[in-house]
Order: C-alpha cells, then sequence, then structure tokens
C-alpha cells in the first residue's frame, strides 16, 4: 500500500511528525505500507480536506483557520488566551477534542478521520516598520492574523489580512501587512524574520490548529497490520515532533534573533492582562454563540477545553 | 508502467493535441483530465470494475483547480495591467511619447529610429503587451522614418523589435505569470525586468548609431528643437512617469527613511517601506492613466470598449493559466518534475551548457509557439529542473552552481526565459510583432519586415549572452530590496 | 491572438442561435470587464484608507479572491465565439474545405467533452462548499472576514455551461459545413492565416486608439 500525503511549504518541524509517521510505518511494515509526501504538489493547502473528501490522496495537513466554515467544530482550539502553554499541553487538549463525538461528526463532512494535532507554541508578531512600544499602537496596523488571534488583535484595533502561509512574505515585503503572526517556526520557514525588524516577545494571543487527517475509507481498507502500524506509531511521532520543535527550533530561535538583529518587544504584564480582558471573553462567547447556531455544542465544547486547561 | 512513464506519454499526447490546432489552455486540461484518470486507475490496479470511481476522483480534482487557481492576489495584477495598456491609447499617450523622443534624441545619427525605439520603451512602461506597442507605433513612427528617406524596411523592423521591449520593462502581464508558475516574489520580478528592458533599448539604439554611420543614405538626424520645445513636449507624456514612479514606490520605494544632513537625521516624507503590492500600483497607474483618458475625451463607449477587450485577453489567459494548472496537478501526482531535474542534474554537461542548451530549446519552440503558451507549458518542468542545476530551491550563493541564491536564480532565469520568449516575436516564420507591423502597413508584406528586423537579432543575441555572461545586470536592481 | 471577428453571419437557423447566444456572452464579457474596473477601484480605495487613513480595507484580500473568479470565467464563451483562445494553427492553416471542418469538429468535440467533465467537477467543488442547513449556506468560508465561497465557485461551473452551449453551436456550424461542404458556413471562427489574424487585431486596435 502507497499512501498519498498531501502537506505544504517545505519540510520544517511543522511536518516533522508526519515524516516520522512515515519512517516509522514503513520500517514496521518491513517497506509494504509506505507515504509519499508531496509539498504542495497534490493540493492547495487551503482545499487538503477537499482532497481528503474525494479520495485524491489518503493524508492531509491543514489549519483550522484557513476555513473556519469547514470546520467549525475544531476553531474552539484557536480561541485567544486559552492559557495553554506548552506543547505537551496543546498535544493533550487537542487529542482530546479530537474524540469528541461533535468534533468526529464535524470532520465526517469530509470523509476525514482526525489523525493528530501539530501542537504549536504561542504565536508572537514579526513586524516592519517602526516597533510598537504599546498595544495602542496596533491601532490601523494591518496584520496577519488568522481565526481567533485575527479576533483579539482586532480588539486593539488592529486589521486582519490574510493569506495562507506561502503567500505572507511577499505581502509583508510589499506592504499588505505590517506584522505577522506565526509560531517561531514558520517564522523562520516563510522567511518573515528575513525582512522583519521586530518581534514581541509576549503578546502570545493564542495559537493556530492543524490537523493530520486521514481518509476514512482509506483508513477502513487498510490491513489490521498495516492499520496498527500506522495507530501504534502516532505517540512516538508526536514525541519526536515536540523533541524537534523544543530542541531545534525553539532553541535556534533567540540566537537568530540576535544574528538579524531583530528589536525585541515586550509589553507590560498590565497591557498583556488587559488585553486578555478584552479579547478573551467576548471573543468566547461570540464563537459559543455562532456554534449554538450552528448545531453544534458550543458551550460544551469551550468548557471542555477549560477544563482540560485547568487540569495539568 | 510507473508514474513517471504516465506523465510523459500524456505530456507527448498534449504536445500532439497542441501541434493539431487544439486550443493551448483546453489541450493542456485534457491532458491533465486524462492523465489524473490515467494515475487514479493505476492506483485500482486497472481494476475494470473502479474505471468509473477513477473518473469521478479526477474530475473531482481537476475540477478544484480553476476556482482554487484562479483566487489569488498575485494574479489579480494580470488584468490590471492590461487594463493601464488599453485605457492608455484614449489618454493619447502614445502620440506624446513618439513626439517627446522624438524633440530629444532624434539629433543623432539614425535619429528618428532611436526615437522610435526610446518612445516604444516609454510606452512598455504602461504597456503590459508586446503585440500592442508594435502594432500603435506602426502606424505613428513609420509614416514619419519614411517621409525622412528611411528604408521602409528597417523602419518596419525598428518598430516590430522596439515592441517587445513591452514584456521585460514592467507593468509585464508575462513576468507576472512566470512569477505565479514558479512561486517567487512578483515584485522582485519586476523589478528585475527593468534594466534588462532598458539595456535591450540602449542596445538597440547603438545598433541603429552604428547602422546609421556605416550605411550611405541611412535616416538624417532630425534637429533643431530648442530647449522650450523638448521641455514642453514632456507635458503631454507625463503620466507615462507618474506611472513608472507608483509602480516603482509600490514595488521598492527606493528612498530611505532617513537620511543625515549636515550630520542631522531627517526623517523623509516619502521614504522608507514600499507603500503596498505591485497589484495595488498597478491599479493606481491604471487609475491615473483614466483619469487622463476621460479627461482626454473618453466617455462610455470608448470605455465599454476598452473594458471588453480587456476582459477579451484576460480571460483568453486566465483559459490557459487554469488550463496548464490542471495539467500541473497531474504531474504533481505524477512526480514528473522531480524526475526530470533528477536527469538534467545527472547530465555530464557543464551546468552552464546545459542552461544554454535549455535556452536554445525556448528559441527553437518560439519559433513556433506564442510566448505565453509555451511559457506556462514548459516551465512547470524546466524550472525545477534548473534550480536543481544551481543546487536547488533554498541554496545560498556560496553553494551555488551559478553563484547566485535559489531565489535569485528564479529572477535570473525568469528574466531570461521572457527575453527569449520576447526574441521570438521578431523571428520567422511565426513573429507576431512582424506579422502586426506588415497588417498596418499595405506597403509593406510579412517578408519585408522579416528582413527590416534581421540587424535586430544580432542585438538580442549580444543582450542575451550579456545577460547570462553577467547576472549583475539583471540581478543588481531586486538585490537592493 | 484575439483578432477581431470573423463570424459570418446570415439568416440560417444557427445563426440566428449564435447571434443570440453572442448577446447574452458579451453581456457577460463586460461583466467581466467591469469587474476588473472594480478591482482597480478597490485597490485604490485600499491604499488610500492605509497610507492617508491608516485604516486598511478589511478582508481587502477576501475581497480580491472574491472577484477573480468573475474575470477569470465569465467571458469564456465570448472568447471562444471569436476564435479568440490562443492555438497553434501552422497544421490547421494548410487545410482546407471538409478537411478543415472535420479537424475543427474533432477539435470542438474534444473541448465539449472536456468542459462538460468540468462542468461536473466544477460543480462538485461548489456543492461541498454549499449546504442549505448552514449559516450563509456556507461550508467553506474566506480566510478573514468569513465571505462565503460559494458564489464564486457558482461562477466556474455556469462560465463552462454557457461555453458548453457555444461549443455546441460550434459544433453545428461545422457539421453543418462539412456535410453541405460549404466554403464559408456562418456562425463558426473563420481559420485565417496568422497574418491576416494579426492585422486585424492591429486594426481592431488602432480604430479605437484616438490618434
Ligand atoms: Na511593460
Ligand atoms: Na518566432
Amino acid at each position: 500500500t502507497e499512501w498519498n500525503v498531501s502537506v505544504w511549504g517545505k519540510r520544517r518541524a511543522f511536518t516533522e511528525h508526519v515524516e516520522k509517521l512515515a519512517e516509522l510505518v514503513s520500517e514496521k511494515t518491513n517497506g509494504e505500507f509506505t507515504f509519499n509526501i508531496s509539498y504542495g504538489g497534490l493540493s492547495n493547502n487551503r482545499e487538503n480536506l477537499d482532497g481528503i473528501s474525494i479520495g485524491a490522496f489518503e493524508m492531509a495537513q491543514f489549519c483550522a483557520g484557513y476555513h473556519r466554515d469547514k470546520n467549525p467544530s475544531i476553531t474552539v482550539l484557536e480561541l485567544p488566551f486559552l492559557g495553554v502553554e506548552t506543547l505537551e499541553d496543546e498535544r493533550r487538549i487537542s487529542q482530546a477534542i479530537y474524540e469528541h463525538p461533535a468534533v468526529i461528526e464535524d470532520l465526517a463532512r469530509w470523509n476525514a478521520v482526525l489523525l493528530m494535532p501539530s501542537p504549536l507554541p504561542q504565536y508572537n508578531f514579526v513586524g516592519v516598520g517602526e516597533a510598537p512600544e504599546t498595544l495602542a499602537e496596533f491601532e490601523g496596523l494591518s496584520v496577519r492574523a488568522t481565526g481567533g488571534i485575527g479576533a483579539a488583535m482586532e480588539t486593539v484595533g488592529a486589521v486582519p489580512t490574510s493569506m495562507s502561509a506561502t503567500e505572507v512574505r511577499q505581502a509583508l515585503d510589499s506592504g499588505v501587512v505590517k506584522a505577522v503572526s506565526f509560531a517561531p517556526h514558520a517564522h523562520m520557514s516563510f522567511g518573515t524574520v528575513e525582512s522583519g525588524t521586530w518581534w514581541t516577545t509576549n503578546l502570545n494571543p493564542g495559537t493556530v490548529n492543524c490537523p493530520v487527517v486521514v481518509n476514512s475509507d482509506a483508513l477502513d481498507a487498510l490491513s489490521d497490520e498495516h492499520r496498527e502500524a500506522l495507530m501504534g506509531s502516532i505517540d512516538e511521532a508526536l514525541d519526536h515532533y515536540i523533541d524537534y520543535y523544543e530542541n531545534n527550533t525553539m532553541k535556534a530561535w533567540g540566537p537568530l534573533l540576535e544574528e538579524k538583529e531583530i528589536q525585541q518587544v515586550t509589553f507590560s504584564d498590565a497591557e498583556i492582562a488587559a488585553f486578555r480582558e478584552a479579547a478573551a471573553a467576548p471573543a468566547a462567547q461570540a464563537w459559543i454563540e455562532e456554534n449554538n447556531a450552528r448545531g453544534l455544542p458550543g458551550q460544551e465544547l469551550f468548557d471542555l477545553v477549560t477544563s482540560l486547561v485547568a487540569e495539568e | 508502467m510507473d508514474a513517471t512513464d504516465i506523465g510523459l506519454i500524456v505530456s507527448g499526447g498534449m504536445l500532439v493535441m497542441v501541434i493539431l490546432g487544439m486550443r493551448v489552455g483546453f489541450a493542456a486540461a485534457m491532458a491533465g483530465v486524462v492523465g489524473l484518470i490515467w494515475i487514479f486507475w493505476a492506483r485500482f490496479g486497472y481494476d475494470p470494475s473502479r474505471f468509473d470511481q477513477a473518473i469521478v476522483v479526477a474530475v473531482k480534482t481537476a475540477g478544484q483547480v480553476p476556482h482554487s487557481k484562479v483566487s489569488s492576489q498575485a494574479l489579480s495584477l494580470i488584468p490590471t495591467f492590461i487594463l493601464i495598456g488599453y485605457l492608455a491609447y484614449y489618454a493619447g499617450l502614445t502620440k506624446a511619447l513618439f513626439e517627446a523622443a522624438k524633440r530629444w534624441v532624434a539629433w543623432v545619427p539614425g535619429g528618428l529610429a532611436v526615437s522610435t525605439v526610446f518612445a516604444t520603451a516609454g510606452f512598455a512602461a504602461v504597456s503590459g503587451a508586446s503585440v500592442a506597442t508594435s502594432a500603435v507605433f506602426a502606424r505613428i513612427a513609420i509614416p514619419e522614418m519614411l517621409k525622412i528617406g528611411y528604408d521602409k524596411r528597417f523602419a518596419a523592423g525598428v518598430v516590430a523589435a522596439g515592441g517587445t521591449l513591452a514584456s521585460l520593462i514592467p507593468p509585464s502581464a508575462i513576468l507576472v505569470i512566470y512569477s505565479i508558475i514558479v512561486e517567487q516574489d512578483v515584485g522582485k520580478l519586476l523589478l528585475a525586468g527593468f534594466i534588462p528592458g532598458v539595456f535591450s533599448a540602449i542596445v538597440y539604439a547603438i545598433l541603429i548609431v552604428g547602422l546609421a554611420l556605416a550605411l550611405p543614405n541611412f535616416g538624417p538626424p532630425v534637429k533643431g528643437f530648442t530647449w522650450g520645445q523638448r521641455f514642453s513636449s514632456l507635458l503631454p507624456a507625463f503620466p507615462i512617469f507618474f506611472v513608472v514612479v507608483i509602480i516603482l514606490f509600490f514595488v521598492y520605494n527606493p528612498i530611505p527613511q532617513t537620511i543625515t544632513l549636515f550630520g542631522a537625521e531627517i526623517d523623509t516624507i516619502i521614504g522608507g517601506d514600499a507603500w503596498g503590492t505591485p497589484t495595488e500600483g498597478g491599479a493606481l497607474g491604471a487609475f491615473v492613466v483614466f483619469i487622463m483618458a476621460v479627461w482626454r475625451g473618453m466617455r462610455w463607449p470608448e470605455l465599454k470598449s476598452a473594458l471588453l477587450e480587456t476582459a477579451k485577453l484576460t480571460v483568453m489567459i486566465f483559459t490557459i493559466i487554469w488550463g496548464v494548472l490542471i495539467y500541473v496537478r497531474f504531474l504533481g501526482f505524477a512526480d514528473l518534475p522531480n524526475a526530470f531535474s533528477d536527469w538534467i542534474t545527472s547530465l555530464e554537461y557543464s551546468p552552464m551548457l546545459i542552461l544554454i542548451m535549455i535556452l536554445l530549446a525556448y528559441a527553437v519552440l518560439g519559433m513556433f509557439m506564442d510566448a505565453i503558451g509555451m511559457l506556462l507549458l514548459t516551465l512547470p518542468v524546466v524550472y525545477p529542473a534548473v534550480m536543481a542545476l544551481n543546487g536547488g530551491e533554498f541554496v545560498s550563493a556560496a553553494d551555488s552552481t551559478f553563484g547566485m541564491s535559489g531565489p535569485m536564480c528564479a529572477i535570473w532565469f525568469g528574466i531570461l526565459v521572457v527575453k527569449m520568449a520576447e526574441f521570438c516575436l521578431i523571428t520567422p516564420p511565426i513573429g507576431l510583432n512582424c506579422f502586426v507591423v506588415a497588417g498596418v502597413r499595405d506597403d509593406l508584406s510579412v517578408q519585408d519586415v522579416f528582413k527590416g528586423v534581421t540587424p535586430f537579432f544580432i542585438a538580442d543575441g549580444i543582450t542575451i549572452a550579456l545577460l547570462v555572461s553577467f547576472p549583475m545586470i539583471v540581478l543588481w536592481l531586486p538585490s537592493q530590496v | 491572438m484575439a483578432g477581431k471577428t470573423s463570424v459570418l453571419e446570415d439568416g440560417t437557423l444557427v445563426s440566428r442561435v449564435d447571434r443570440a447566444l453572442y448577446k447574452l456572452e458579451t453581456f457577460l464579457a463586460l461583466i467581466c470587464g467591469l469587474a476588473v474596473f472594480g478591482l482597480m477601484i478597490l485597490a485604490v480605495i485600499s491604499v488610500g484608507g492605509r497610507n492617508f487613513f491608516s485604516s486598511p480595507l478589511p478582508g481587502y484580500v477576501d475581497w480580491i479572491e472574491q472577484l477573480m473568479p468573475l474575470i477569470a470565467f465569465i467571458g469564456i464563451a465570448y472568447v471562444q465565439r471569436d476564435g479568440g483562445h490562443i492555438r497553434m494553427d501552422i497544421v490547421v492553416s494548410y487545410l482546407k474545405g471538409r478537411a478543415l471542418w472535420l479537424a475543427e469538429i474533432v477539435s470542438v468535440l474534444m473541448m465539449l467533452i472536456l468542459m462538460i467533465l468540468l462542468v461536473w467537477g466544477t460543480w462538485s467543488h461548489f456543492e461541498r462548499s454549499f449546504d442549505f442547513a448552514a449559516p450563509l449556506w456556507s461550508t467553506d468560508s474566506s480566510i478573514d472576514i468569513y465571505l462565503p465561497i460559494w458564489p464564486a465557485k457558482l461562477l466556474a461551473p455556469i462560465a463552462f455551461s454557457v461555453l458548453c452551449l457555444r461549443l455546441v453551436v460550434q459544433l453545428w456550424g461545422y457539421t453543418r459545413a462539412f456535410v453541405l461542404g460549404l466554403d464559408q458556413p456562418a456562425a463558426v471562427p473563420m481559420v485565417e492565416d496568422a497574418a491576416t489574424q494579426a492585422a486585424k487585431e492591429a486594426d481592431s486596435l488602432l480604430s479605437r486608439a484616438k490618434d
């Protein structure tokens, strides 16, 4: 069996769990079950769910914030200021949410089964031009911020102007956006650090949720042995991913900022607290109402997330 | 049969369809759909009972491409660049440019021909399409040259060659298409076209001056314009400068944010970051020309016909784009580009020789094909191979074969292939610019124009050789950003 | 190249159908042109807002992405009507009479089959983004201001269906020419050698230029 896997960009920390999974599965099945990982050749990143639904490829990665209406249930994990601190927490909480029946049903509309998350640290901004000294200086700034981060930034007057990750560098260079929110690995791999002049160290408005999914028919069609090889490798792949992220990406990040002489902007605790105050509760409330209207158990999903965050 | 074989067979089939006269975009889309069906059916082990399933998956996969690929902010440059060119006619910019060029440079040997070259270069700054530029100047410049005794074939050749400048000097639809296919920064590519475009114009001008000095009875210089006449000729052509400045500032702001004057740091008002995207620059340029055209008397009937012409050219280009991208999606499943670049990098010739062979192949292909169709059909396979030759898409200048980083190599190769494609517009047997010039003038046959344009082959040959040998001509400006 | 129209018109039924369809196609092409104009205005507003009022246009990229399909697809049949889609005609231009009409029939028939498949494919792309039960009927939305994407996706099958109608008319025209052995059939774009076509192109540009 060979599975086609659709991801995008180039190989980076964000795709290490998929690469590792491919390695493990092939090893365990003596090369009988392999992945053919394609970086952008099989689909646009915003159409990866469509490709899964059609059956054009068997596995794919996507980000919930690219298309809220395709996957409303998991956008709960993108709400601002949820208080998730570590990659391990992000992984644990995502995996628990992925098992909720309403979430499973939401993704089943696309023939998709959630396999594993791609845990990301809190996003922060790399920007060009004058560095903001206070949050008020975000007023009128066009920023690349999807999902809940965008909603949060709106509360301080920023204007979310987003595009797929692959188009971000161009947008920053040409002035469409003045600042870009990403996790560190993406700032490195999509080149924002090449042109950015400042970085916010502690805004931490939230993160995005980018699961890896498989086509349900393809999963059903696997032999027991192959399925066991796949499902049994997820934990190890995620361990590898988190280890890689923490020990390669995060360790490289600080020195890189120094090397590129990027000004590090740190906001006062009081300011961050006020920001959280203004952004968190209204965004959560709006999310719950919207998703209740869709027929999803909005309150229940939100409460599940907050209770998972609380149990450390 | 593995996926690569399917890729090769289907690609061959597509070329046959194109040669037999099927419209290029549709031939590519057809190849893509058939190829996808084949690939999926092969994945199902050619099980006859699953053939219909292969069709369903292939058609739905292909069906994503048109919407998904054209909904792109970067591609929105193309219609704007086309609109700006059509509006320029109504703004009276062509005649104004020729008049200004005449008053400023016609005093040199071969002056009127040199003026024509610079006027076409100026018009290139508002026109994204070569053929249109030649068509307009055939009517304006050829009669003036004939009046003072130029050989009619040479006069026609000047106009045909001058038209090709439009695709290098920004705005350029073809450079935008290149940047989309290869996923590189469109702003830097547009910027990169500027110097090679001006450079080509200067090489043309030097060639003309040389011919005028060497040959008896060449057109005489035109003298006697006062400085007052010269400066007053600039005013009607002013929107061109305005558009050039706008597009430049939206792609790259040449003015630093602060300047040091007498030891004091002063903030410049317009310096610093680029003002916006190339898309916005193009749109703003179009808006300026639109206001100018309205001022010059354009009303709804003229605007309507400009919009319809814009629609026609835009749709024509987009049809090829999505058609080819369906084929490219199939190539992704067949993994052909990787296979081809593995093959190219395994060849035991020097990389520079391989690059020159690729450029020569474009020269041959361009004899028979339309420039946009040619680039769209070949780049998905050729571009990754060239990048691999240089050491990969993310290679640093130090580790690379051609001494430039991956992104810089992408820009350099882009300018080279676009210059090749433009060269093909004046070479027989299918040289569209020459056809257009012959079509405008009843007294000229296509053969006449091809004869008259021959000296410019030498000029273009020299230009291309210099761009290959001295990449800095291309890369200096974009590397300033 | 997009030459000026060389479609003959007469009193035959196929020609009348051709002209009726052409009216619809011209209308759609004009919408496309107006959308390009709208794109220009949108950019002017966006630049003005960002640079002079420090208030970028929310969802600027989202709106462009919504406009692009209108620009790219909706005029596709209009261009086909006049034979404007790019092709290489060095082989076709050697053909005459029935051989030529047969070649055109084959070529148009292949296009028709392709476009029927693509109407299906693009419709299914639309269908995945559309659900009567969902808010705004949307199951796929844009990235910043959550515009439903289904209207933009729907444009592709609509435009392609009009093209299918156009291809049927051309198939009819060419078949008629083939059966009756016509020299100058109505309702289909005539093949011209590249030089004639380019001359017409030039004329059409110049007739619109003021000077
Ligand atoms: Na140009
Ligand atoms: Na040629």
